[in-house]
């Protein structure tokens, strides 16, 4: 059984929607920058809009987007990755409470605070009655969403999967997230990718592993594992995709698996162009799938099979495996 | 299919810490749902079932340093899986094992306690990274070492069902050989508000599947099972307690918080559920429902069973007038009591009920003269905002059958 990535939307830091920061990349020297967001009309009704947060917006904007792409009008599963969820209207909620008190609380944020919120308003934007999940560990939030999907296409339950990564990042939010030193050496910024898969295409999604504080030696030979499944070795990795960014001690576990598996020349990075955020490294399968689309990185490399790395807080890391047939 | 075995369970919830304790509550018939004791709230009106342990006494038990920062869903959580690591007799380390856990609140508890401090000073910063779900779940994790993945999954009510259909597929496609699969919930501020203003919380104890039924009682804990494949069973020579034959979820696609009035679905989620555990519905002996006692829940549910199970619909209860809605960890905590009840052929009643739902062609299992009947298969129903239904079947032994 194969897996093939069929298309991919994004809403960031970038120009909205369409691939121009492949080419021309807009440069940021803000710590946190918020997302660029597209006209939502020809997505959404301006009275189910104001309802809606932005990061629901984008959810719907990205996955109309990814599903039109595909020329798909209905998926057969709806997989959500974000962090910390609908943080903008948590906070609200959350604010009232602790400023207010509990006797003056209204529902609507209430209702648009749980994680769920956004894979569930996708599936009733498109009366999509079918399998539905959202995960939610930080750095590899969207990895677990793509093994999920990967699951149901294994055991034959599904033909195609919506698979989406989003995070939205207040003010307030990103102020509490800098006294614990989140952005130390990266710049803050929101997230929003949907991808759907399915059973045939050009570009194989061959695998992914997420792994839960890996031995070095482990990291390598999942590895090699990934890359026998297609019948290559390291050496045929033409694109190494990493999560660095300017932090030393995040760019040091990097460093390590790089010069690992002989690839300190091959890699490439991303968080320096969409900024980071709980499930930033969905940019990086983002990057990886418009590398091979096009057949070349933004510097230039030939590109058939790519390799993404990420780990968060050297806790859980997370190796996927692209390849153009 | 290969199959996936329950080899081990923990539990804890308002009835008390462990198994024995849980079965033993639900046999006298004693509900947990009373005044709210431990969460620091101006709504005593509002009936609830906590965990009768304080933080600290949590820490106590489970021989914690003080000067860990931890949260009350994951303390919970830790007591779940002890109990659940010590009945597989596992060491993580010794085959490749996945945790997968489901929790909504996360660290809320903390975060509406010191939200205030995060803006304005720097004293409880140790709680700003102690707040998102996923944190939790490695909170929880804390206590062993050698797990190979970890994750964790947030639907809402159905979070932990969803941690059990993950964990099972894990296993099914040979990712892990084990995966921990459940939830934790702790009552916060934040959602016992949350769910008053939508004014689906009885201020009386709630009467699932009544026809008076005018809300839910939240209720906290958390539970998890050991799901283990047959070759793991066999290399480690453990016996297990029954089979996780058969998950499901699906989207009931039709409003936010809601429930659909044809539930569609549930529907779809049990349906599917017994097509992954081969079964036909009248295989089902006993059906632990979602039940929350809210009005459109019991309706929608109780359509989309009569959908289902036709004119033979088998004895059906909600436990959650003993233990409330435990919300995210819900799931797990069922899940943990329907294996119970499969193994001990006990049928746990359904409190509170006095008068049949009109539009229902069925009464809940309420007749506690005929608790005790052999059980093959239960169903387990986890159902949530969003629409998220996920519905679990447990099935004996092959050969107990």
């Amino acid at each position: 059984m194969s897996v093939f990535i069929a298309s991919c939307a994004q809403i960031s830091i970038q120009k909205p929607l369409n691939d121009e920061w492949f080419y021309i990349p807009v440069h940021y020297d803000e710590p946190f920058v918020r997302a660029i967001d597209p006209d939502y009309k020809p997505f959404i009704n301006p009275i189910a809009g104001r309802r809606m947060g932005l990061i629901m917006k984008r959810a719907i904007a990205t996955s109309m987007t990814a599903l039109a792409d595909a020329s798909l009008v209905q998926p057969d599963a709806i997989v959500t990755a974000t962090g910390l969820g609908c943080i903008e209207n948590t906070e609200k909620f959350l604010k009232t409470l602790c400023y207010e008190g509990e006797s003056c609380l209204q529902p609507t944020y209430f209702i648009n605070s749980t994680h769920n919120t956004i894979g569930s308003s996708i599936a009733l934007h498109k009366k999509c009655h079918g399998y539905n999940n959202t995960h939610v560990h930080k750095g590899i939030s969207f990895e677990s969403a793509l093994l999920d999907a990967m699951l149901q296409f294994e055991l034959g339950k599904i033909e195609n999967a919506l698979v989406g990564a989003y995070d939205e990042m207040t003010q307030d939010y990103y102020h509490l997230l800098d006294k614990i030193n989140m952005w130390d050496g990266t710049f803050a910024s929101e997230t929003a990718v949907a991808t759907v898969l399915k059973k045939n295409g050009d570009i194989e999604l061959v695998d992914l592993d997420i792994l839960y504080k890996p031995e070095k030696q482990l990291l390598i030979d999942r590895t090699n594992l990934l890359c026998n499944k297609i019948g290559i070795s390291t050496e045929d990795i033409d694109l190494l995709v990493t999560g660095k960014n300017n932090n030393k001690e995040n760019n040091v576990v990097y460093e390590a698996f790089e010069k690992s598996i002989g690839l300190e020349n091959k890699s490439e990075t991303y968080k320096n162009i969409f900024g980071e955020s709980f499930t930033s490294s969905a940019y990086g399968f983002y990057y990886a799938f418009e590398c091979l689309r096009k057949g070349r990185s933004p510097q230039g490399k030939d590109v058939n099979n790519i390799l993404i790395y990420n780990h968060y807080k050297n806790i859980d890391h997370s190796l996927i495996l692209l390849s153009r047939c | 299919m290969a199959a996936v075995y329950v080899t081990g369970t923990g539990i804890v919830t308002g009835l008390g810490y462990g198994k024995r304790v849980t079965m033993e509550a639900l046999r006298k018939h004693q509900s947990a749902v009373c005044e709210i004791k431990y969460l620091d709230t101006i709504h005593h009106e509002l009936p609830v079932s906590e965990v009768p342990f304080s933080n600290d006494e949590m820490m106590h038990i489970l021989g914690i340093n003080d000067n860990i920062p931890m949260t009350r869903t994951a303390l919970m959580g830790r007591l779940a899986l002890k109990e659940a690591m010590e009945e597989a007799g596992l060491d993580p380390q010794k085959q490749k094992t996945a945790l997968v856990s489901g929790t909504t609140v996360g660290g809320m508890d903390k975060s509406e306690k010191y939200y205030h401090d995060f803006l304005s000073n720097d004293i409880k910063n140790m709680y700003i990274s102690t707040h998102d779900c996923g944190t939790c779940t490695e909170m929880i994790a804390g206590q062993y070492n050698g797990f190979y993945m970890m994750t964790t999954l947030s639907t809402a009510c159905s979070s932990a069902a969803n941690a059990i259909l993950i964990g099972k597929e894990l296993i099914e496609t040979g990712r892990v050989d084990v995966a921990i699969a459940g939830g934790s919930e702790c009552i916060t501020k934040f959602h016992l508000n949350g769910f008053n203003t939508l004014m689906i919380l009885d201020k009386n104890n709630c009467r699932p599947f009544d026809k008076s039924r005018t809300g839910l009682n939240l209720g906290e804990g958390a539970a998890y099972l050991v799901l283990e494949s047959e070759e793991s069973v066999k290399r480690r020579n453990v016996k297990p307690l029954c089979l996780l034959s058969g998950v499901a979820n699906h989207c009931d696609a039709f409003h936010q918080t809601a429930s659909s009035p044809d539930g569609e679905g549930p529907y779809l989620a049990m349906t599917d559920a017994l097509k992954d555990a081969m079964l036909s519905p009248g295989d089902i002996d006993y059906i632990n429902a979602h039940g929350t006692g809210t009005i459109h829940n019991d309706l929608s549910e109780g359509i989309a069973i009569m959908r289902v199970f036709g004119e033979k619909i088998p004895p059906t209860a909600s436990i959650k007038a003993f233990i409330g809605h435990t919300t995210s960890a819900a799931g797990s905590i069922e899940g943990v009591i329907s294996i119970l009840s499969l193994i001990e052929n006990y049928l746990p009643v359904n409190l509170n009920f006095k008068e049949k739902i009109d539009e229902l062609s069925f009464t809940p299992w309420h007749d506690d003269t005929m608790t005790h009947r052999p059980l093959r298969h239960v169903m387990s129903n986890s159902f949530g905002f969003g629409g998220n239904d996920t519905s679990c079947i447990f099935s004996k032994l092959k050969e107990e059958q």
